[in-house]
């Protein structure tokens, strides 16, 4: 019986080797670049666009000659927004697709945790959306970039806007992960910086509801019924879809308090929200499509609308820049070697629809402006835009590296 | 049947699982929800659509496989002709809206919920306690053998009961739709909240699973207020606790 | 009894042990990751089957063990643990341990009760895993930001090469199934079996059934433990997910298809399904839902996995009972 069962095994072996080492070798030297986005799941919309974005770029910069002068080719990859999916994805890109470079990362907790692994790796990531400050701050390592605008930007901008507000006690509702408690926590320490008598609720009397969640009705009670007369709410997404119409129900935005959310003006969720994502709420985005009249940004909005029927979220702008980003990269340093892109992408300055960046050599991170703005109905869109746009410079709103934390 | 029907179930919810849109675990016991703050029921709805479907399901008649097929079909279905991303769903007009209550406000959907809930339980109960049809399915649970010897075709009967869960299930899906967003993973995290509903208020009843939501909705809530992050573990330590205790749940028989 | 040739067992396992070690010199890089990968869930998938082929338990919490281990594994690391021998010992009393605490309570009951206890009780663990932020992360999980490596002869073999940690892991998981082999013919793994058959004339007879049930949840969870550390070891991090039931089922799913009554089962299902995976999701994403698909028609057809059947059709013809 062993014989039989140890001859089997051997068979399935030498099939799976067989299957496995008939490879397909690729003639012409083509760009491979890898994307790491959720593809899948309650947040699946991000990935969704993230790849239209991606796509949009590779198209046009194909049609243009490519990345010097390389076809590139694009690879999709989901990340579930689970870790340790994520970082089979990237395995998967980096030893069986041999990507050149890899974009993504939506969720701040998968790249807390995959970041430091990225090295082993031996390939560049260029980050687009996960905004944890961790990624260039306390686990930075050389393979690793933003270009996006981080939770401490973002957060600064937003405490300046609060500073501005009558509200004296803040609290917060975010989601109950690294980036739910860092935006709290930046808040705190930055509004505290600018306005010191203002009044923070303690730990215990937040609402970091869990990431599943869909019913937020105790948070919202939580909140209404807390001291509090301004509220920062980091939720995204799902989350915060559910949020706004179950919090509109409950008159959570009835004018008594003060309310910023740092995610919302993302187009996924303006889109679903419609008319009932209130007006004259002061709402964050990583990029909004109306705020930059470059010539750029016009093309890629026009570009997207007419292939999409839809106004580019910042996702889908995250992977158009990232890719442009990259290309730009390859042009300054004349090749596509990775320990030379990484060498180009330090300093280099790009500029891509949301206005001209520049990455930080000490920490990777792209000094990109913050853009905030108030709700708005505009009968010309079908969704909320935004009236007026406050854009913060990067100069105000970019930690000095000597406080991120990154030592690389 | 409860068991043989479990058992069955676990073969399916794999996939089910997965191909679960609008269409949530079917169980004959109700679907439960976590309350909203207050308390409330088990969630129900009517929808022709979903009527609709269910008379398809039942046109499957005999064929698990050909059923799970279908169950993937829609999955898939819903994923292409809606998209992954997310939906929103109003409440209809007379149901939308607040209103005041000691001085505070509180959706009219919600108390629409709380009453359409056990409505449509105690429609079920009583159409199992007290009509012809439902004395045969139950007789058939009790002794199948013996019901096929009367004349009760039994799997086709069964094959029904299974469409009747599904299209409960599915009147579920369609109940929470204007209270959370629509997505096609909605199903995932309902599936282990009915089960600790079912296996707390006691399989093969309905009182219990009444109960068992009901229990469970409020222990979620009042665990969000003061349990801070343990609150995630209030459904398992119930379920822990029931088992322990009282394995048969607060109803059920011994099987 | 089984008529083993003792010698003729030898001679394969060497044999098969051989052909592994060599495989990743000359597969792919990515296969080689692969087939780590399923030597580890296999590991998983064997523990899991001790319980469910042998003693004839269905534990739908035995992720919570393996996460313990993960975990332990993980925070050993963090606080400048720099011994694999360390971090596996470490796995396995933890995964031991929660075992023996949550199995003292579990194997009071039967059938689905236990399934649904188990269940619980990982989701509990679960629970504490991310929810703890400060020990475990929460649900962000825990990086590993170094690995030690592995000293032999005067040399020092990083894991972070794929092919080092393929050899690493197949060592010690060739061990716990060489361990697990032993015990599964031992008269303790005998008792077991009787225990699947007959509980009733087992108690009867005299034996401890609670305490025998009890044992073989610590030995699965101390196993489950070590595949844990090992699997945190390679992906270098911890997550809580690796404690979800969801995450449970994978080694339900690995013994279905493998089937629960050989003893290799679980580790050819592990095969199989990951081999299923990257085939399948090289054409569509939604490769659950082929799962699905192939899962049922084997649980309905072949209800004794597929190498359980296999070796059923063969012995049918040679009219030998295995």
């Amino acid at each position: 019986m062993k014989k039989k069962c140890f001859i089997g095994l051997m068979i399935i072996s030498v099939a799976l080797i067989g299957l496995v080492t008939v490879a397909p070798l690729s003639a012409a030297k083509t760009v491979k670049v890898g994307f790491v986005y959720i593809m899948s799941g309650p947040f699946s919309a991000y990935g969704q666009f993230a790849k239209q974005g991606a796509e949009l770029a590779v198209d046009e910069i194909n049609s243009k000659g490519g990345i010097n002068g390389h076809k590139v080719e694009a690879y999709f990859e989901d990340s579930t927004g689970k870790p340790d999916v994520a970082i089979r994805a990237i395995r998967k890109l980096v030893f069986q697709e041999k990507v050149d470079m890899l974009i993504g990362l939506d969720s701040s907790g998968v790249a807390k945790t995959v970041v430091p692994s990225i090295p082993q790796m031996k390939t560049p990531l260029i980050i687009t959306h996960a905004a944890t400050p961790d990624v260039t701050g306390s686990v930075c390592n050389r393979y690793v970039f933003r270009i996006s605008v981080n939770l401490a930007q973002n957060v600064k901008a937003g405490a300046l806007l609060a500073s501005e507000t009558d509200a004296k006690t803040w609290t917060t509702i975010g989601p109950d992960y690294a980036f739910g408690h860092q935006s709290w926590e930046y808040f705190e320490k930055y509004l505290k910086q600018i306005k010191p008598d203002t009044a923070f609720l303690p730990r215990s009397e937040v609402a970091f509801p869990p990431f599943k969640t869909t019913d937020f009705s105790p948070y919202i009670n939580k909140v209404m019924q807390s001291k509090a007369d301004g509220v920062l709410v980091s939720l995204w997404g799902g989350n915060l879809i559910d949020f706004v119409r179950q919090g509109k129900d409950m008159g959570f935005f009835d004018g008594q308090r003060q309310i910023l959310m740092t995610l919302g003006a993302a187009t996924e969720v303006l889109t679903a929200l419609g008319d009932k994502m209130p007006e004259g709420l002061w709402v964050g985005t990583r990029y909004w499509f109306l705020a930059n009249d470059s010539a750029m940004n016009k093309n890629f909005v026009k570009a997207y609308k007419d292939r999409y029927g839809a106004y580019p979220s910042y996702n889908a702008h995250g992977a158009y820049a990232a890719l442009y980003t990259y290309k730009a990269a390859a042009e300054k340093s004349g090749s596509i070697n990775k320990e030379k892109i990484i060498d180009a992408l330090e300093g280099l300055t790009v500029e891509i629809p949301i206005g001209t960046i520049t990455i930080r050599p000490q920490d990777h991170q792209a000094l990109t402006d913050a853009t905030w703005g108030k709700t708005f109905a505009d009968p010309n869109y079908p969704i909320r835009i935004l009236k007026p746009i406050k854009i913060f410079k990067s100069t105000e709103v970019t930690p000095p590296v000597d406080k991120t934390g990154c030592k690389m | 049947m409860q068991v043989e029907r479990w058992q069955h179930e676990r073969a399916f919810d794999f996939a089910r699982r997965k191909a679960a849109g609008k269409v949530k675990p079917p169980a004959l016991q109700m679907a439960a929800d976590p309350g909203p703050g207050r308390g409330s029921g088990p969630i129900y709805d009517l929808r022709l659509k979903v009527a609709v479907e269910s008379f398809i399901i039942n046109l499957l008649n005999g064929l698990s496989w050909g059923m799970l097929l279908f169950l993937i079909s829609v999955g898939l279905t819903i994923r292409i002709i809606w998209g992954p991303g997310y939906h929103v769903v109003d409440p209809p007009a007379i149901l939308s809206g607040v209103f005041s209550i000691f001085n505070q406000t509180y959706p009219v959907y919600r108390v629409f919920l709380v009453v359409a809930g056990p409505l449509i339980g105690l429609a079920l109960w009583s159409f199992f306690q007290l009509t012809r049809w439902g004395k045969i399915i139950r007789a058939a649970a009790v002794d199948r053998e013996m019901a096929e010897g009367i004349g009760i075709r039994v799997p086709i009967l069964f094959t029904a009961v299974f469409a009747l869960g599904t299209w409960l299930a599915a009147i579920g899906g369609a109940l929470a739709a204007p209270h959370q967003s629509l997505a096609p993973s909605m199903g995932e995290r309902i599936i282990i909240e009915s089960f600790i509903v079912v296996v707390s208020g006691g399989m093969g009843s309905f009182p219990g699973a009444f109960v068992g939501a009901l229990a469970l909705g409020l222990f979620e809530s009042f665990g969000t207020v003061f349990l801070g992050s343990a609150q995630m573990a209030v459904p398992y330590i119930l379920l822990a606790t029931v088992l322990l205790i009282r394995p048969h749940g607060f109803f059920g028989r011994e099987l | 009894m089984r008529t083993d040739k003792p010698i003729s067992t030898i001679i394969f396992s060497l044999a098969a042990l051989a052909f592994l070690s060599a495989s990743p010199f000359v597969l792919p890089v990515y296969w080689t990751l692969i087939l780590t990968e399923i030597l580890i869930m296999g590991l998983f998938a064997m523990s899991f089957n001790l319980l469910l082929g042998y003693t004839g338990l269905l534990s739908f919490g035995q992720a919570g063990f393996f996460g313990v281990g993960a975990y332990a594994t993980a925070l050993l690391i963090s606080r400048g643990g720099n011994s694999l021998f360390l971090c596996l010992l470490i796995s396995l009393s933890s995964g031991a341990a929660a075992a023996g605490v949550i199995g003292y309570f579990c194997v009071r009951r039967d059938e689905i009760y236990f399934a649904m206890i188990t269940l619980a009780f990982g989701m509990m663990l679960f629970t504490v895993a991310h929810s703890w932020i400060k020990l475990t992360g929460g649900s962000d999980g825990l990086p590993l930001m170094s690995i030690p490596s592995v000293r032999m002869f005067g040399i020092e073999f990083s894991l972070f090469n794929p092919t080092n940690m393929f050899l690493f892991v197949l060592s010690v998981t060739s061990a716990c199934i060489l361990f697990l082999w032993r015990l599964v013919r031992s008269p303790f793994g005998l008792m077991l079996t009787a225990i699947r058959e007959n509980k009733q004339r087992l108690s009867f007879v005299g034996a401890g059934v609670q305490n025998l049930r009890l044992a073989a949840f610590v030995i699965a969870g101390a196993l489950a433990g070590v595949a844990g550390g090992l699997f945190s070891l390679f992906n270098s991090m911890a997550t809580p997910d690796f404690m979800h039931w969801g995450f449970s089922a994978r080694p339900v799913l690995m013994t279905i298809l493998g089937g629960s009554n050989i003893f290799f089962g679980p580790m050819l299902g592990a095969a199989v399904f990951f081999g299923l995976e990257q085939v399948i999701t090289n054409i569509t994403e939604n490769w659950m839902i082929f799962l699905g698909l192939i899962l049922t028609p084997v649980v309905i057809f072949f209800p004794r996995g597929i190498l359980g059947t296999l070796v059923h059709y063969l012995f049918k013809k040679k009219k030998i009972k295995p």
